[in-house]
């Protein structure tokens, strides 16, 4: 009896210690399940709000895309989307494995000189958030002070921004709203403006000869008056503005002459500092340049005149403006050409030319021209006639034929000088003699080794049509 | 027999009675021993956690205005960073406000103005400063003037910032460290073993 009592005394220790045990573990395991709770809850709100801000972006990015079809494919530009008053709109678009969601609405808040339209894009991404529903970890920092619900506005149960500030974030229609899940909305607002072709004195893709060695390329600002030469003179006020005249080359098919007032940059070249190059070099600058496409947006061509041959004078029948100009569509362009100003307003013209353009155009101060050319331009320096002097006001765009082995070209001879800017990738453009150029060129091919001066115009930064669009602004609605 | 012999089962002699207390005692310490120990532990794991997401959100807000932001600028020890960002909002005593009261908390349309470095996207014609400084304990969060305690943490959080202003873009490094309270002796490396570390670029930098 005795010895059957002890045992049980010593089992009453054991089941203490075990008990103490249990308690210890229990009391550990729950500190560590709270914390790791705690811990997974507010990592699953971080992660919904950077979620959210990638959503967001990503549906900026189909807003931009469909902006850049504008350029490079109008006819399928904003398919699917609403248009409501001018305002573009896509429904709500489901991805990824957190089935993040975006939407955007999209529209023209601003026509610049040239007419190309800036678009303003508004879009919002939200994110799931997972796990409790409730405010992180640390959301009271102290008496009235919030920590992460002030920042990552996590909507519950109702859409805060529609009760607080309406959908459109204009303190109108405001309503409360069930949301289906814990979510964080990130809304941000993106500007598309539009990227014109003469960033550069001369840009080519396949090669680049000239000019002669006694030409130059250099630069000046028609803003600040006439051109003249001062790129070797610091003192001169317009100095600063006399070393733009770059050359960009997407090949390294690279050849020099003459004296270069500006950067130089190959695609793989072997361009080598000289006396000659009065900026930087770099050989690594590939560059994208798509085919010209025929824009879309002009107005219906006048009914005449259809075909340019001997000697025609035009006078529109209104100034036009930049955004609808006076459009004209040509079968053939063998005569010469003058363009009269409508009264004393600024007067615009826009020429669609399906066959080679042999003759002379004048175009007289004040008239803005842009000459659309399906084929070849073969003429001399003297029949480009811009009376303006302004290379801005004779634009000609070269349409990339559709058989990308189809050879366009333009060739320019002697005599004569002229001021004009000409943007067709896919040309062969071909300069004798040695003509004194004010403008700029996007080519296929550069061949310019008589003593060509060549100055391009720094005011043509922001003229000439859009060939692309880029994002300028980037804003985040943090309401 | 039975009760005499009942009442010398139900005693305990003092030895007895002294070895079992004595093993109570070494239990009872034993677990207060351990809760005090799990608490401190409980209280130390809590206190880094919630410091890390106060690291991860002073990241978060500086990161946002970053993004936002036309310039920003550091000061000399590195902890006070200045970032100018568009107006986006109406606020009391705009021009628009002033104009018309019922602007007031809505967005800006954008405008554009040409300078010589190329034309520019504006939103009103001021803009707007966040500041964002270390008050005692404290990462305070000022914009035009309103300030915000986004972080507040007795486990010394220091932020630092570097801004890095290349040709074409601008970026800032910002790091974030604390001490966590159960240190040994506070080393450095305890605190450099708590770095975050970010980087955000500058999407509207205003080009000179």
């Amino acid at each position: 009896m005795r010895i059957s009592r002890r045992k049980a005394e010593q089992g009453n220790v054991l089941i203490c210690v075990l008990c103490t045990i249990l308690i210890v573990s229990l009391i550990a395991g729950n500190v560590l399940f709270n914390c790791i709770t705690r811990s997974n809850t507010a990592s699953s709100q971080v992660r919904g709000w950077k979620e959210s801000i990638y959503a967001a972006e990503a549906g900026g990015d189909l807003a931009y895309a469909e902006i850049r079809k504008t350029i490079l494919d109008p006819t399928h530009a904003f398919s699917g989307w609403t248009n409501l008053g001018g305002v573009y709109s896509n429904s709500p678009v489901t991805f990824g494995r957190d089935s993040l969601t975006t939407s955007a609405a999209v529209n023209v808040f601003y026509n610049d000189s040239n007419g190309n339209p800036w678009y303003r894009i508004r879009v919002k991404g939200s994110a799931p958030v997972l796990g409790l529903k409730r405010a992180t970890m640390d959301d009271r920092m102290g008496v009235g002070t919030r920590g992460d619900s002030l920042l990552r506005k996590i909507d519950f149960n109702y859409d805060h921004f529609i009760a607080t500030y309406g959908p459109k974030g204009d303190n109108l229609l405001k309503a409360i709203v069930p949301v289906s899940r814990p979510q964080i909305t990130r809304r941000v607002e993106l500007v598309a403006a539009p990227v014109t072709p003469f960033e550069a004195a001369i840009k080519t893709l396949n090669s680049f000869a000239g000019p002669g060695s006694a030409g130059l390329v250099d630069s000046y600002n028609s803003n600040n008056g006439p051109y003249y030469f001062c790129a070797n003179n610091p003192s001169d006020p317009h100095y600063g503005d006399s070393h733009s005249g770059g050359v960009e080359l997407d090949s390294a098919n690279f050849n020099l002459g003459g004296a270069i007032w500006g950067n130089v940059t190959t695609n793989g070249g072997n361009v080598k500092p000289s006396s000659s190059i009065h900026g930087t070099i770099d050989n690594n600058v590939p560059f994208t340049v798509l085919p010209y496409v025929m824009p879309t947006n002009l107005p219906l061509p006048l009914p005449s005149p259809t075909t340019i041959v001997d000697n025609v004078t035009l006078n529109p029948p209104s100034a036009g403006s930049v955004t609808s100009p006076n459009a004209y569509l040509v079968s053939s362009f063998s005569g010469n050409l003058t363009i009269n100003q409508v009264g004393t307003a600024p007067t615009y013209v826009a020429i669609h030319s399906t066959g080679d353009i042999t003759g002379s155009i004048d175009a007289k101060p004040n008239v803005y021209v842009k000459i659309f050319f399906d084929r070849n331009i073969s003429l001399k320096a003297r029949d480009i006639v811009n009376e303006s002097g302004i290379a801005a006001n004779l634009q000609f765009y070269g349409i990339s034929p559709s058989d990308p082995t189809a050879i366009q070209s333009i060739d320019i001879a002697p005599p004569g000088n002229f001021a004009a800017t000409f943007y067709a990738p896919s040309a062969d453009f071909q300069l004798t003699g040695n003509p004194d150029v004010t403008g700029a060129i996007v080519c296929k091919t550069f061949q310019g080794n008589g003593n060509t001066s060549w100055h391009y115009d720094r005011a043509l930064d922001t003229a000439g049509d859009a060939i692309d669009y880029r994002i300028a602004s980037y804003v985040e609605d943090m309401r | 027999m039975k009760l005499k012999n009942s009442h010398r089962i139900n005693g305990f002699t003092l030895s007895e009675s002294l070895v079992s207390l004595s093993l109570s005692s070494i239990v009872l310490a034993a677990a207060v021993a351990s809760s005090v120990s799990l608490q401190k532990s409980f209280n130390a794991v809590d206190n880094y956690f919630a410091t890390e997401m106060q690291q991860v959100r002073i990241i978060d807000y500086l990161n946002r205005d970053v993004n936002r932001g036309l310039s920003v600028t550091t000061s000399a020890d590195l902890q006070t960073v200045t970032v100018t960002v568009p107006n986006y909002i109406i606020q009391p005593g705009d021009p628009e406000a002033v104009a018309d009261p019922s602007l007031i908390g809505t967005p800006r349309a954008p405008t554009v103005a040409y300078t010589p470095s190329g034309p520019q996207v504006n939103y009103g014609a001021s803009t707007s400063t966040v500041v964002y400084s270390i008050s005692n304990t404290s990462i305070l969060r000022t914009e035009n003037g309103a300030v915000t305690t986004i972080a507040s943490s007795t486990d010394q959080l220091v932020p630092q910032t570097t801004d890095v202003e290349l040709a074409n873009t601008e970026y800032a490094n910002a790091s974030v460290t604390f001490m966590p309270i159960l240190t040994t002796a506070g080393s450095p490396a305890e605190r450099t073993g708590t770095s975050l570390y970010a980087t955000a670029y500058l999407r509207n930098k205003r080009r000179s």
